[in-house]
């Protein structure tokens, strides 16, 4: 088993980003937005780049032991409670919610969970990443 | 704008389109408007090294064009989740196909399944969302 089990419940400190118009007009461009309204509003997926900031994604990774190159994203979750808008000021709070594994420790996942806020707002969205980690098998181990 | 979430069958295709190959520059691009910077989606000898047969696209790029397609036919306020499994590999220049299914709705909401797969039925991520009806 590579991650550390004692790790479920950590968080990272909340940390703010705020919401550049011209970033949200880059990211729309990126995926192929051809809808202006997306400039105001951020795309569906958004909250992915707002959790990244920070270099926060790499540190959960990092605090978990986990081996960069031996993970995957498995899945991803998101929830919408209110649109995020070019110029929010948008407070991100990132724990790791759960870790697990199947077929006998080969595969673990790590699930982390991000709560999006707006001070005047207040919550926006979250956002669950479920991460893969493939682990050799025993034998290699011994 | 979201009428033919009132009144389709459940079952029934809500949209189809074919996703353009992405070029490298475009995995540069997408790499630098949302910060994931990965090797595997710039680095072809990396990708190499991996065991890919070339750059794979980032799987919240693949993620972002199914959401585009949602907002396309849905207002973005009426979206209340969207969930992606990643159970593929799409790579540089393969076209996809994206669609939308109908598969269930209650008076405040409908679900939506939305895959994204290459041109001969492989699965690359398979979506569900929900879709406000009711406000």
């Amino acid at each position: 088993m590579a991650l550390d089990r004692s790790r479920i419940g950590y968080c990272l400190p909340a940390f703010t980003v705020t919401v550049e118009p011209a970033a949200l007009a880059a990211f729309a461009e990126a995926i192929g937005d051809p809808d202006p309204a997306c400039r105001e509003i951020a795309p569906p997926t958004f909250m992915k780049v707002l959790e990244g900031q920070d270099n926060s994604s790499r540190r959960i990774m990092e605090a978990l032991g986990a081996d960069l190159k031996r993970i995957l994203h498995a899945e991803q979750q998101f929830e919408y409670v209110a649109p995020i808008r070019a110029g929010m000021k948008v407070s991100v709070a990132r724990c790791v919610a759960d870790i697990y594994d199947r077929r006998e420790g080969q595969l673990e996942f790590a699930l982390i969970e991000t709560t999006f806020a707006d001070e005047e707002a207040g919550v926006l969205g979250r956002s669950r990443q479920l991460v893969l980690v493939r682990n050799p098998p025993r034998s290699d181990e011994a | 704008m979201s009428a033919d979430l009132l009144t389709a069958e459940i079952g029934s295709e809500l949209a189809r389109e074919t996703g353009d190959p992405c070029r490298p520059e475009d995995l540069r691009r997408y790499a630098e408007a949302s910060g994931d910077l990965n090797p595997l989606h710039l680095d072809r000898d990396f990708a190499h090294a991996a065991g890919f047969d070339d750059l794979i696209v980032h799987g919240m790029l693949n993620m972002a064009r199914m959401g585009r397609l949602l907002t396309s036919r849905y207002e973005s306020a009426q979206l209340s989740s969207f969930t992606t499994r990643f159970e593929g590999v799409l790579l540089v220049g393969q076209p996809s196909v994206l669609t939308m299914q109908l598969v269930a709705r209650t008076d405040a909401a409908a679900e939506i399944e939305i895959l994204m797969c290459t041109l001969d039925g492989r699965r690359i991520a398979s979506g569900r969302a929900t879709i406000r009806l009711a406000v």
